[in-house]
């Protein structure tokens, strides 16, 4: 029998991430998640307030104002661990830069830091919230968010005590610590601010909903690595579509419970109907043909085409949803609540298409159409279901957009939003979900409030420090710069995204289809 | 020589249908006329050369035949059922494998991973698994490297990959497009004794080469193609004496 091993090496090296390159990832995403949970805790509540001050806002407060009480000494207790444990990553880098591993007894430490906090923020909450001892901590604000701020940190001790007690079970299930993490945070960032009616309303509206979106556009230009320019006519079809079944318009009120199914219906219908005439069409030319369907789709619900669309101003008065007792126009937080869900149920979901079948027919078209049709896989469906599941997603968007803004306008659909989903999904990771779900968090957080609300804290600031022009300045004009300045960035510095997808990794290390230079000298 | 003629028409393994038939097929490559008239066949459990020089029209006859490349005239047929109206998928679970010419193997998968989609349309896991296990036996080298990206794979191994991820469709006919492009003689060597190898568990070949004396030797028949046309035909020691042949391709 022939052989073909006649220059055996001894041992194969692989190029992959090891095992103890995913342990690595594990334990970077516990120790920043469970330091972002500590940081947002103490200091968002002052964030949201800015011109509310007093004790008992924010467990900052508490450490900076003279102590009322000799429970206030559990609370410095608490800064003190909180510290240890928001400082550890920051430790944890020096010495990887050294290149030197980090002292087990530093484990030891952090561990012991993190129950202690763990214990002590329990002890405050009791003491404070439910049986208010009032000598304690000096007197107690009932409608003051500190408990909120109390959960949060309780959040980010549970993290950090699971990150140095179970890190040897996860290592290698960074997804599994990612939603460990990303979980208890989408449950408690409302409560955080249950004290700003805004907040919960950027949550549902621009967070829960462009992660929909940049969810759905990663189907199509990360699983399939189909550049799609127009994403938003599709989130236009999926608003539009229940906008009209569930508003005066044409009195039909639809429940919302059944429009998004119908949005989703819908939306992929037009996905796989406006995805055929592009299927011979590759790279650019894909994206200019994409780009035209963006620009088509809202101008038609301009024209009011068919007397549907309502024109220019759209269509208003959409019905607010109500489950059982709960009426979601006047409780508007419950449309957070059933997006978490939602979301939730498309990641899961979308986690596993990725694994299935179609997500490996997907790969390997990305990677070489014609070597995937030479090993039978129907380039054709595969592509136009990429496009009908993207689609069907930002149907499920435009059904509970429409139904928190009450009113939608052609203008929510224009350029702009397909640029900015897709800025979303290249900053977190194009391909990767992880990284869609941080990039589509991190460009919503600052677009959508930071700049918002930019004005307003200049403005405080400016009284405080006595610099009347601060208060002129009009930060949401800054939006585009804000994507413009992060595409760049990116691009520049981590073109695979905050975290990269195994197959950008791979790209990136190996210089792509063509190896370059650097890499056949070995420098790469 | 009686046998000769059964030889010929490639019906002499029993089966009295040739496993593979092109008919008068034309391809056109928008006004370029890559092929003109192809016909041939081959017989199941044959290994069939096709040689000829750079651009000859080749690759462009397999990939006809696994449906990449439509003809504009003519016809294909597959155990008798004609098949250049379908698509390349449905060809490829017909039974043709192909490994294309410049491998295009997936480089960011995986050695494993490609060698699984080459097993995309199968259901039936148990004989995939003894078919990964069939690969790893006549490539050994593929099998050490299964964990590695196939795009860090040196150029043999990588053609070995090709031809183990059209293997993993269990094909009856196997188009294979230059294998040999770019090895060191000794892989060379051990590669087409493979080839052999795959043959003989019921595989039927047809086979690109550049090297006209190894096609030939390794192959049954051959069929010379030259600008689009077959030139000649003929059971492959027939082939190896003729002098036009001799001149044109093996340098003598
Ligand atoms: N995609 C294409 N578009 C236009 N012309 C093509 C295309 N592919 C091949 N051709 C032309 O068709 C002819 C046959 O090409 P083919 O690739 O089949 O040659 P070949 O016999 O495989 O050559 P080689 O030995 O160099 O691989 C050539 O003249 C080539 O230029
Ligand atoms: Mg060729």
């Amino acid at each position: 029998m022939p052989r073909l091993g006649l220059l055996q090496r001894p041992q194969p090296v692989t190029p992959q991430a090891g095992p103890r390159g995913s342990g690595t990832s594990t334990f970077w995403i516990f120790s920043l998640g469970s330091a972002m949970l500590l940081l947002m805790s103490w200091l968002l509540p002052w964030f949201v307030r800015p011109t509310s001050s007093g004790v008992g806002y924010s467990p900052m407060d508490v450490v900076t104002s003279s102590p009322t009480g000799i429970g206030t000494i559990l609370v410095y207790i608490l800064a003190v661990t909180m510290l240890i444990m928001v400082l550890s990553p920051v430790l944890e880098i020096a010495y990887r830069l050294r290149k030197e591993a980090t002292p087990r007894r530093f484990d030891t430490l952090r561990g012991i830091a993190a129950v202690i906090g763990l214990v002590s923020t329990v002890a405050v909450f009791v003491l404070a919230r439910i049986m208010r001892e009032e000598p304690l901590f000096g007197q107690i604000d009932s409608h003051s968010i500190t408990d909120s701020a109390v959960w949060l940190t309780m959040a980010g001790y549970i993290i950090a005590a699971v990150t140095y007690g179970a890190r040897q079970r996860v290592t290698h299930r960074p997804s599994l610590a990612f939603g460990a993490v990303a979980l208890p945070f989408g449950l408690l960032l409302p409560l955080m601010f249950h004290q700003a009616p805004d907040f919960i309303l950027w949550a549902a509206e621009s967070l829960a909903v462009y992660m929909l979106l940049a969810l759905g556009l990663n189907v199509v230009v990360g699983f399939a690595g189909l550049l799609d320019l127009g994403y938003a006519a599709f989130f236009a079809i999926g608003a539009y579509t229940c906008a009209s079944l569930a508003s005066p318009k044409h009195s039909i009120h639809l429940p919302l419970w059944v429009l998004i199914f119908l949005g989703a219906a819908v939306a992929s219908m037009f996905g796989a109907v406006l995805g055929a005439p592009t299927l011979r069409l590759r790279g650019d030319y894909l994206a200019i043909v994409t780009l035209g369907f963006g620009e088509i789709i809202p101008d038609l619900a301009t024209n009011n085409v068919g007397k549907l669309t309502g024109g220019p101003d759209g269509i208003s008065s959409i019905d607010q949803p109500a489950l059982g007792p709960i009426h979601f126009g006047t409780n508007k937080e419950w449309y957070y609540w059933s997006l978490l869900v939602v979301v939730i149920v498309v990641i899961i979901l979308l986690r596993n298409l990725e694994r299935s079948r179609m997500g490996r027919a997907w790969v390997a078209l990305r990677e070489d159409e014609v070597a995937a049709a030479a090993t039978g896989i129907n380039t054709t469906s595969t592509k136009l279901l990429a496009f009908a599941i993207g689609a069907s997603i930002s149907g499920i968007a435009g059904a509970f957009y429409g139904s928190i803004v009450t009113v939608v306008t052609p203008q929510d659909f224009n350029f702009s939003v397909s640029v900015s989903i897709l800025s979303m999904i290249v900053l977190g990771g194009i391909g990767n979900i992880t990284g869609v779900i941080v990039g589509s968090f991190a460009l919503t957080f600052v677009i959508f409030w930071v700049l918002q609300n930019l004005n307003e804290w200049s403005g405080t600031l400016g009284q405080t420090i006595n610099v009347p022009t601060l208060g002129n300045l009009n930060f949401s004009q800054y939006t585009y710069i804000v994507y413009g300045v992060t595409l760049i960035l990116m691009m520049l510095l981590r073109p695979g995204g905050l975290i990269p997808s195994r197959a950008r990794q791979i790209e990136l290390k190996s210089g792509g289809e063509e190896e370059s230079l650097a890499a056949v000298q070995g420098r790469a | 020589m009686t046998g000769t003629a059964a030889v010929l028409t490639g019906a002499d393994a029993g089966s009295g249908m040739p496993v593979l038939e092109l008919r008068e097929v034309d391809v056109l490559y928008g006004r370029v006329q890559a092929l003109r008239g192809v016909s041939l066949t081959v017989g199941a459990g044959e290994i069939v050369a096709l040689i000829g020089s750079n651009g000859a029209g080749k690759t462009t006859t397999l990939r006809t035949i696994s449906g990449l490349v439509r003809p504009s005239k003519g016809s294909i047929l597959l155990r008798g059922q004609p098949i250049h109206t379908l698509g390349a998928e449905k060809i490829a679970r017909l039974g043709v494998g192909h490994a294309p010419e410049g491998r295009r193997l997936f480089g960011r998968m995986t050695v494993r991973e490609n060698l699984d989609m080459g097993a995309y349309s199968r259901k039936d896991r148990a004989g995939v698994r003894s078919d990964f296990e069939r690969v790893y036996e006549l490539f050994p080298r593929v099998k050490e490297r299964s964990g590695q990206l196939a795009g860090s794979l040196s150029g043999g191994e990588q053609q070995m990959v090709a031809i183990g991820r059209a293997m993993m469709a269990r094909p009856t006919v196997l188009l294979l497009d230059e294998p040999s492009l770019g090895l060191a003689p000794i892989v060379v060597e051990n590669l087409f004794a493979v080839i052999r190898e795959i043959n003989q568990g019921g595989t039927t070949v047809l086979l690109i080469e550049q090297n006209a004396l190894l096609a030939l030797n390794t192959a049954r028949r051959g069929y010379v193609l030259e600008v689009g046309e077959v030139a000649t035909s003929g059971p492959s020691q027939e082939l190896l004496r003729s002098p036009e042949v001799q001149r044109a391709y093996l340098g003598m």
